[in-house]
């Protein structure tokens, strides 16, 4: 094992079984989500980030079916609301490391204006999209991501609607960072995972996810035999936009994935704001009173 | 009760939204003010930017007034349009200025006029306005000046409020000052008001209920706001992004009102204080959330600034018909708190004690307010004090063993420790499905029974902490009002005239700010003792008599209830107690 890898486990600060549950996992045999879990894991102990200095978010679907198999502070909340309540915190105190999961079932529905608005925001957060492509934790209907002819629990002929790219979709609202990874590969998973930590900005990661339940189409062997690492492209430039639209388009024969887009000169939202330039403090620790500052404002009616 | 003589007198400028209306109130306001007078402006526009009809209504007094008249002694237009809407609101021995030439009015209109004793005075405004260099706004000034000799105000008082407002515009500055003097010099109407300058208001300021809110959250420490536009709570918004370079608060227009308040528990949840606010309908999309802070036990503020719904409704006027909105929103139960706002003071103290209760009790307080306050005019002398501020959080220091610590721990009044993500201490999840006393998840039918019971224990608790409701006036009376919201600066209003009046029948008013759970014990006392009780509304439902129904039982015979968009006017409680007298 390189020394790399040992990261994975044991850190300075931390290591893989202070983020373990006593907790057992219910979801299905094989689902993807086992190996999300633990590269998730694997890339916090590898970035050296303690339980206490993550927030973990999870929207519902069996993504949010893990928020009490993990250790950290966590919140599960509503469906397709991930983003929003992830964004507040993180606005909140910039010290913890904020990481929000959610499906295609709960982004690409109810919750794809969060992700369009949060895409020109810029929130400094990390977003795992689990994309499995299909509502998995109501038996499985269509999502957007279900490709059309699949026959699925509410719509047996197939979904009369086009099928969403997701990758495509984030990259043309201009995201700062756009990856996506695969369920089946944990290194690369826990790799991806840490570079959107790292980028200062809103990281997408999409990670194909397999469902052995309710997606008998893009099983794990079918993402297997297609899937392939950006980094043998040869001279790949993540920081190349077109070439990243570009790659993400094929998603039926040969599937990139890896870091696809990393704007280099991303500026977050908290950096953004004009009132804030000189606050190094966090608005967690500024809750107190500022009776002077309201008495000058309202000395200034007339 | 006619012959009552009511020391107030109003102004009324009517116009079509663009036409400046609302400067010329203010200007006039602050001149008043400026004079020593008291005042509230009231301000009726419709939801366009150009067109239709708006008025800006000042009503004027020595002593306090919070309320509006429904009848004015001074009515300006500038709109055909308006001078119809509006005549019917002028009082006996009034005025009618206007600004249009051959206006011609039904025969009904001029028997109104006629047998009112309302002189009808025309002003070719523009025609002046642009003698003096100036054009169709400037017309404003030329009214305003005129206005000014009518009333026996002071000219300088307005130069000196039109001199700080155009400051930066010299040029146009000289023509507005100029066309004031011409229009002071017309001598139009014939009146005997002679607003002299006294020693009273000098040192107020003129300021909306949304300012308030605005005012006393920076002051209580709030640090985000997260709103999405709506009338009439969009002032709050613009007020706290134009002043967020001196309060560093962080104000973010959300894509929409969930993402409103989603961001708001996430970042209340975090530790800060944060807050959102919006109307009927945006809060309809918040409920979701609501239930979401009551499961998880985060704190959550919501300011709903009430407009008539359903739907769209009347954009851009007043209601009070959502408190049964906000007592039952959102899903499941768990524990709320309801407040709301009446006046000025009580919009900057209600935030306050909002992010209070809110901590405290670890639950989702709402803090309800109207169009009729959140845009109203106030004077103001002083802020109102500080609420203190209090965290209620788990002190570190004082742990012995941290090891065990459960953030939803079943306690004896249901309040489990709170600690912050981030602490040292045992990490939890904060989870909107059904949970044990650390957070994960639980699904057991025991559990379920005791964290449901632990959330709605906080109930009787915050029951018993809030404040009882208020009664104003003596203890004996003729008539006992009881309401809540802008019903109280009204009824409060109408004391004071039937006061300075010697009226032989005494009225009292028993009042709600802490609205939801419900106080009764003073109320069981007051309805007990009162001679004849009336309940008081801004809404079809009577929703304050249908809760206090439900709660204790009783059934209010008498309703007065409002529900046309418009507040409570003085006369519409002067003429209620005129004719139970009358009966």
């Amino acid at each position: 094992m390189s020394s790399l890898c040992k990261t994975y486990f044991e850190n300075e600060n931390v290591s893989l079984k202070d983020y373990y549950s006593d907790n057992i996992y219910t979801w299905c045999t094989n689902c993807g989500n086992y190996g999300i879990a633990a590269a998730t894991k694997r890339a916090l102990v590898a970035e050296n980030i303690e339980p206490k200095d993550t927030f973990m978010c999870f929207d519902i679907g069996c993504n949010g079916n893990g928020s009490d198999k993990i250790g950290g502070y966590r919140l599960h909340g509503l469906h397709g609301r991930v983003i929003p309540v992830a964004t507040g915190a993180a606005l909140a105190n910039r010290n913890l490391s904020v990481i929000a999961s959610g499906g295609d079932g709960a982004t690409l529905s109810e919750g794809i204006g969060h992700l369009v608005h949060a895409i020109r925001s810029n929130y400094n957060i990390t977003f795992l999209m689990h994309n499995n492509c299909n509502y998995a934790l109501t038996k499985g209907q269509a999502s957007a991501s279900t490709r059309q002819d699949v026959p699925m629990d509410s719509s047996p002929d197939g979904t009369p609607s086009d099928t969403l790219n997701f990758m495509n979709f984030v990259l043309s609202l201009g995201a700062s960072f756009a990856a996506r990874t695969f369920s089946g590969n944990v290194q690369q998973m826990t790799e991806v995972i840490r570079a959107g930590i790292r980028h200062r900005g809103f990281s997408v990661i999409e990670i194909l996810q397999n469902c052995p339940t309710y997606n008998k189409d893009t099983t794990h062997e079918w993402y297997q035999d297609r899937i392939y690492d950006t980094i043998e492209i040869k001279d790949y430039d993540n920081s190349n936009f077109d070439s990243a639209l570009n790659i993400s388009k094929d998603m039926s024969e040969r599937i990139a994935t890896g870091v696809l887009f990393a704007n280099p000169n991303s500026v977050p939202f908290d950096q953004r704001l004009e009132n804030r330039q000189n606050y190094s403090t966090e608005l967690v620790d500024e809750v107190k009173s500022y009776n002077q500052i309201s008495q000058e404002l309202f000395s200034r009616f007339i | 009760m006619n012959q009552l003589d009511i020391k107030r007198f109003a102004i009324k400028f009517g116009g079509e939204s663009g036409q400046g209306i609302n400067s010329l109130g203010e200007i006039l306001a602050k001149a008043l003010k400026n004079t020593g007078y008291k005042i509230f402006g009231y301000r009726e526009y419709p939801s366009l930017i150009r067109g239709g009809y708006a008025s800006y209504q000042i009503d004027i007094g020595n002593e306090a007034i919070n309320s509006s008249s429904q009848f004015c002694d001074i009515l300006v237009c500038s709109s055909r349009r308006s001078i119809y809407q509006y005549l019917r609101d002028l009082r006996s021995n009034s005025i009618l200025i206007h600004t249009l030439t051959a206006v011609i009015f039904k025969p009904e209109d001029q028997e109104f006029i006629k047998s009112q004793n309302i002189q009808v005075k025309y002003i070719d405004a523009l025609t002046l306005a642009k003698q003096q260099g100036g054009n169709a706004l400037m017309s404003n000034m030329i009214l305003l000046g005129a206005l000014a000799e009518i009333i026996g105000l002071d000219l300088t008082s307005v130069e000196h409020i039109v001199n700080e407002q155009f400051a930066d515009k010299p040029k146009l500055l000289e023509i507005d000052l100029k066309c004031l003097k011409v229009g002071h010099d017309l001598n139009i109407a014939d009146y005997n008001l002679n607003l002299q300058k006294f020693d009273g208001w000098q040192d107020s300021k003129i300021i909306t209920g949304n300012h308030a809110i605005a005012l006393g959250a920076i002051s209580a420490g709030a640090r985000a706001y997260y709103s999405y536009p709506m009338t009439p709570a969009s002032s709050i918004l613009s007020y706290l992004a134009e002043t967020s370079h001196e309060s560093g608060m962080l104000v973010k227009q959300a894509e929409d009102e969930i993402t409103a308040a989603q961001m708001t528990v996430g970042s209340m949840h975090m530790g800060t204080r944060a807050f959102t606010g919006t109307s009927g309908g945006g809060f309809d999309l918040m409920t979701e959330t609501i239930s979401l802070a009551g499961i998880i036990e985060t704190p959550l503020v919501l300011v709903l600034a009430q407009r008539p719904g359903p739907a769209t409704g009347l954009p851009t006027w007043t209601s009070a018909g959502d408190l049964n909105l906000a007592i039952h929103a959102g899903h499941g139960e768990y524990p709320r708190i309801v407040i709301s706002a009446s006046d000025f003071e009580t919009a900057y103290s209600l935030i306050q004690n909002a992010f209070d209760l809110a901590e405290k009790f670890q639950t989702p307080v709402i803090l309800l307010t109207e169009k009729q306050i959140a845009e109203g005019l106030y004077n103001v002398k002083d802020l109102p004090q500080d609420i203190e501020i209090n965290r209620y959080l788990l002190n570190e220091n004082e742990l012995t063993t941290k090891s065990t610590l459960k953030r939803y721990q079943f306690t004896e009044n249901g309040i489990s420790p709170r600690w912050l993500p981030g602490s040292d201490l045992p990490q939890y999840n904060a989870n909107g499905d059904e949970h044990d006393e650390v957070g994960d998840v639980n699904e057991e039918s025991l559990n379920a029974k005791l964290i449901a019971e632990k959330r709605m224990k906080k109930t009787e608790l915050i029951k018993m902490s809030l404040p009882d409701p208020v009664l104003y006036g003596e203890n004996e009376a003729d008539i006992t009002f009881i309401g809540w919201g802008s019903v109280k600066p009204v009824i409060n209003d109408v004391r004071d005239i039937l006061k300075q009046n010697n009226s032989e029948i005494k009225i009292n008013y028993l009042h709600y700010d802490y609205l939801f759970p419900l106080k009764s014990e003073l109320l069981l006392n007051v309805l007990k003792n009162s001679k004849r009780l009336v309940l008081v509304e801004n809404n079809y439902l009577g929703q304050l008599g249908q809760l206090i129904t439900s709660e204790t039982g009783f059934q209010f015979s008498e309703k007065l209830l409002k529900y046309d968009g418009r507040p409570f006017f003085i006369e519409d409680i002067l003429n209620f107690i005129n004719s139970s007298r009358n009966e």
